[in-house]
């Protein structure tokens, strides 16, 4: 028996949470005989619970609680939770109230997209595109001063921990606030605070604006030198859009709501017009309106026997070891019966279609640093847009929070919560949009305590296994190589990662001390001075024994931002079969 | 150039204060490190985690992650001095090779390996890290851990995985070491993230020779050695008048009052939240009126620390926390302070009758 390819990425770091690839490959005469990727499965390593040990709390303990489902994005959680008890209160926030939650959020994104840009997905796009700015600063402070060499990296860490300072002026601390109540907030606003944000946000803004924006157009620009490598390589141009290709089904609940329009656009989810970003699944360059009763939750390939197809409000988590055909721990969350991707390229998509331009005024100066923009370079998602979805969301962000928070002025004696007691009885849903994408959470109260709480979050939607019609999920799709009709190219180089350097910038130099020419020897030396363990960077062995590149896939794995602490949040008891899994691999 | 302050100085104000001089010296804490003649190892493990604990210490600031990395270096070797070998968030492999680098972290030196745990930890087969179950990796880089550092609640107590009713047998660093016959301190640092002033404070600490005095519950006492209620909190004077916020956000702005009415914690809280505040001092939850959940607590967030928005059950518990938290005149101060709240309620309620 001839043994197929295969070798496994196992633990991916600079993600949320515990997950490990296995990879099935093969050499395609479409690329030189080059492998790529002909099977991917993922596998997702922790479980703690959530659902099950919210029952029976009291209902605005959810709040706290699920914000640890993930202290990387924990806002979104807590938002999507005093949404669901919100509506389960009958309690509509007053603007104040809302402006604050955007406020939160708003900063809570500029700190988790530039997070993900910079450190999590940064060093290897930094790498593949030659871009030292983007590759950790492993020479220390004079690497930064002399060479640049991780300057934007080094950087990050400042400006992520101011947008951080304006969570705690709001929220008390981050991660995990603490000012939200049912149908409002805690906190009021002060003209201290509102001017202690906006101090912030100066900075903020002119990084994204500035630094990030410019990034992206680095990026661009790179990317078309690597189109020429992988010409060389491969027999085909091959770019940052030719990699990581999904679905093509994009969902969107919207987020940002307009205050004094929370009423009348935003309560109803299929509404949501007015929101900065917009709810609605976009599908193949089609919009249509997001109907929430279209989200069904399917278990062929889940380890589950409860029926499939139910809605997530009245779902049921009934666990089956063993059963036979399934591989995952995961539902398959479907709207309209379709796998569908979720995250910034969702909400962009969603919003503006195709052609996105974002202003870069500056909200102090006034100087106009000229508008970026950007026409999508595969509508069915790939590396490449959804990196620039995440920018141009950071951008639209930047730009909005300083009208937030000036309108903010306008309520400072304004009421920030519409009180109302724990009801007995009652349900809500909170369909919001975490950094990662689509999050809902669902709640049913009995007696006053947590009946019933349901979450389905954007990991679940593009982590999904396989559904009812055989089909896989979003990131299953994206992890797998094809080559007709459209490329994806999930190559897996057999030249380690500084071979490969090298052929993208053979010309590169520096001093240090003396001169070294060429990205990938570059790369050697900087990476020997740490430990020479590091030259092996991203290399794994396979099960027949070669060696080979598992940069391409980690990148499309990052490209989607996975969170695996949610998407296992709502696991039942891992059995056996997870674990004899695990066994296999080295 | 200021007064030159060595590494002996620095020492001896250490052994003579404990962790509370950084708390002064704080941006001596690079100079200090910088002498220092050795590497020391990290490796940085994670459990049934969220990874906010990763999030909040990257928050932290003079000096920041980046200082850490670049600036505190072993001589002129352009390296770090705290080594992190292993650390999955922003480790730079994945795949085999990070997993090398835990191997790589157990034969360095001697006395210079540190292990900082993050996560409570279940069950066998709840969580996995490179194809192992993540207690073996826990036991078995235990066993050449110089030291011990369980980061954040789930780590030092079992936080939320173990919330009552959970399924995995979560539990904290110290326990499960109980269970597999590992006998070794641990340095717990509870609060929910752990907070990075803690962390970083008592990696130096422990990095210049200096082993933080523990409590009961194996807390510095230089973080947990006050309780927020008695003897921190800036709202405990409108405790002590009887002026409490009711309901939540619902008081017209200017008035303040005590968060103890929605809930707060504070009175069983042995934090330094009021004081140290979070995010580069800013705030922390009692200030944006919300209330303290008592997150650093060994039962959160069960027993008294919850339900967190409804009032313990007050006097009670209050007299019955242990007695080295309370020392008489504190029970005193408490006594006269719910008397007087009370006192006004009854008279509140006469005058609505």
């Amino acid at each position: 028996m001839i043994l197929i390819p295969e070798f496994s990425i196992d633990p991916i770091t600079r993600i949320e949470g515990h997950l490990g690839v296995k990879l099935k490959i093969e050499r395609n005469p479409d690329l030189k005989n080059e492998y790529i990727v002909t099977e991917s499965r993922s596998i997702g390593h922790m479980f703690r619970g959530f659902e099950i040990f919210l029952k029976d709390r009291d209902p605005r303990d959810a709040v706290y609680i699920v914000q640890r489902i993930c202290g990387v994005c924990p806002n979104p959680h807590a938002m999507s939770s005093v949404q669901a008890l919100d509506e389960a209160f009958k309690a509509v926030p007053p603007p104040a109230a809302i402006l604050i939650r955007n406020i939160i959020e708003g900063f809570s994104y500029l700190y988790d997209h530039l997070l993900h840009f910079y450190i999590l997905i940064g060093p290897e796009l930094g790498i593949l595109t030659a871009h030292l700015p983007m590759v950790p600063p492993v020479l220390g402070k004079e690497g930064i001063e002399k060479l640049n060499l991780g300057s934007h990296y080094a950087a990050y860490i400042r400006y992520g921990r101011i947008a951080n300072e304006v969570q705690a002026i709001w929220g008390g601390k981050f991660p995990h606030i603490a000012s939200l109540y049912p149908g409002g907030v805690t906190i009021k606003p002060t003209l201290d605070k509102i001017n202690a944000s906006i101090v912030r946000l100066i900075p903020l803004w002119e990084f994204v604006a500035l630094v990030m924006m410019e990034d992206v157009k680095t990026l661009l620009n790179r990317n078309e030198r690597f189109k020429e490598v992988t010409e060389s390589i491969l027999g085909v141009k091959i770019g940052l859009e030719n990699i990581g290709v999904g679905v093509g089904n994009f969902l969107s609940y919207g987020i940002f709501p307009e205050p004094e329009d929370y009423e009348s656009d935003w309560l109803d989810p299929s509404k949501r017009r007015k929101s900065l970003f917009r709810s609605g699944f976009w599908s193949k360059g089609t919009f249509s309106t997001f109907d929430e009763r279209k989200i069904k939750e399917e278990t062929k390939y889940s380890y589950y026997d409860s029926p499939s197809g139910l809605h997530p409000s009245i779902g049921e988590t009934s666990p089956k070891k063993g059963k036979t055909g399934a591989y995952s721990w995961l539902k398959a969350p479907r709207y309209d019966g379709e796998p569908a991707e979720v995250g910034p390229l969702a909400r962009m998509l969603n919003t503006f279609g195709t052609k996105w331009e974002v202003q870069r005024i500056h909200p102090i100066k006034g100087e106009d640093y000229g508008p970026v923009k950007y026409e999508v370079r595969n509508p069915n998602g790939s590396v490449l847009d959804r990196t620039v979805a995440r920018a141009f969301n950071a951008m639209l962000i930047a730009n909005k929070l300083l009208e937030w928070l000036l309108d903010l002025k306008g309520y400072i004696d304004k009421p920030v919560v519409n009180y109302k007691d724990v009801p007995v009885n009652a349900s809500g849903r909170g369909l919001w949009e975490g950094p990662r994408g689509a999050l809902g959470h669902w709640i049913t109260i009995k007696n006053g305590k947590i009946d019933r709480y349901q979450c389905v979050v954007p990991s679940t939607w593009n982590w999904s296994p396989r559904d009812d019609r055989d089909r896989p999920g979003p990131a299953e799709i994206a992890l797998t190589g094809r080559f007709k009709p459209e490329i994806n190219a999930v190559w897996i180089p057999t030249i380690s990662v500084s071979k490969l350097a090298n052929a993208i910038a053979p010309k590169l130099e520096i001093e240090w001390p003396t001169r070294i020419e060429g990205w990938g020897n570059i790369l050697e030396t900087v990476l020997t001075k740490i430990n020479p363990k590091y030259t092996r960077i991203n290399m794994e062995t396979t099960n027949t024994g070669e060696l080979v590149n598992s940069t391409i896939p980690l990148l499309i794995v990052r490209s989607f931002d996975p969170c695996l602490a949610c998407a296992i949040h709502m696991m039942m008891p891992s059995g056996k079969e997870v674990i004899l899994e695990l066994d296999h691999h080295h | 150039m200021g007064l030159r302050f060595t590494r002996r100085d620095f020492l001896k104000s250490m052994t003579m204060f404990g962790v509370s001089a950084m708390l002064i010296n704080k941006t001596e804490i690079v100079k200090a490190l910088t002498q220092s003649k050795d590497y020391w190892h990290i490796c940085w493990l994670n459990g049934a985690t969220c990874s906010g604990c990763e999030v909040s210490f990257i928050q932290h600031t003079d000096p920041d992650l980046i200082d850490i990395l670049t600036s505190i270096t072993v001589g002129e070797s352009g390296l770090p001095i705290a080594l992190p070998d292993y650390m999955q968030v922003v480790h730079p492999a994945s795949g085999s090779l990070a997993m090398e680098f835990i191997d790589l972290w157990k034969e360095a030196k001697e006395k210079r390996r540190i292990l900082i745990v993050v996560g409570s930890v279940q069950n066998p087969g709840f969580c996995e890290i490179g194809g192992r179950d993540f207690r073996d990796l826990l036991k078995e880089t235990s066993k050449f851990a110089d030291y011990i550092i369980a980061f954040g609640s789930c780590s030092s107590f079992g936080g939320i995985p173990r919330a009552k009713g959970n399924v995995t047998g979560a539990k904290s660093v110290s326990d499960f070491l109980k269970e597999v016959g590992i006998v070794k301190p641990v340095i717990n640092l509870p609060r929910c993230p752990g907070h990075p002033d803690s962390l970083v404070l008592t990696l130096t600490s422990v990095m210049i020779g200096v082993i933080p005095v523990l409590d009961t519950y194996g807390r510095p006492i230089d973080f947990y050695g006050t309780n927020m209620h008695q003897e921190l909190c800036p709202y405990r004077p409108f405790y002590d008048r009887g002026i409490f916020i009711t309901k939540p956000g619902d008081y017209k702005p200017g008035e303040e009052g005590c968060r103890y009415k929605i809930g707060c914690k504070g009175p069983i809280a042995q934090t330094d939240c009021a004081l140290r505040k979070w995010n580069e001092h800013i705030s922390y939850c009692v200030e944006v009126g919300a209330p303290c959940i008592a997150c650093s607590e060994p039962n959160f967030p069960d027993g008294d620390t919850s339900p967190f928005w409804k009032e313990m059950p007050g006097l009670p518990t209050i007299l019955n926390a242990p007695a080295e938290v309370w020392g008489s005149a504190i029970v005193a101060a408490t006594t006269i302070g719910c008397a007087v709240h009370f006192a006004r309620k009854m008279i509140k309620e006469k005058k609505e009758r």
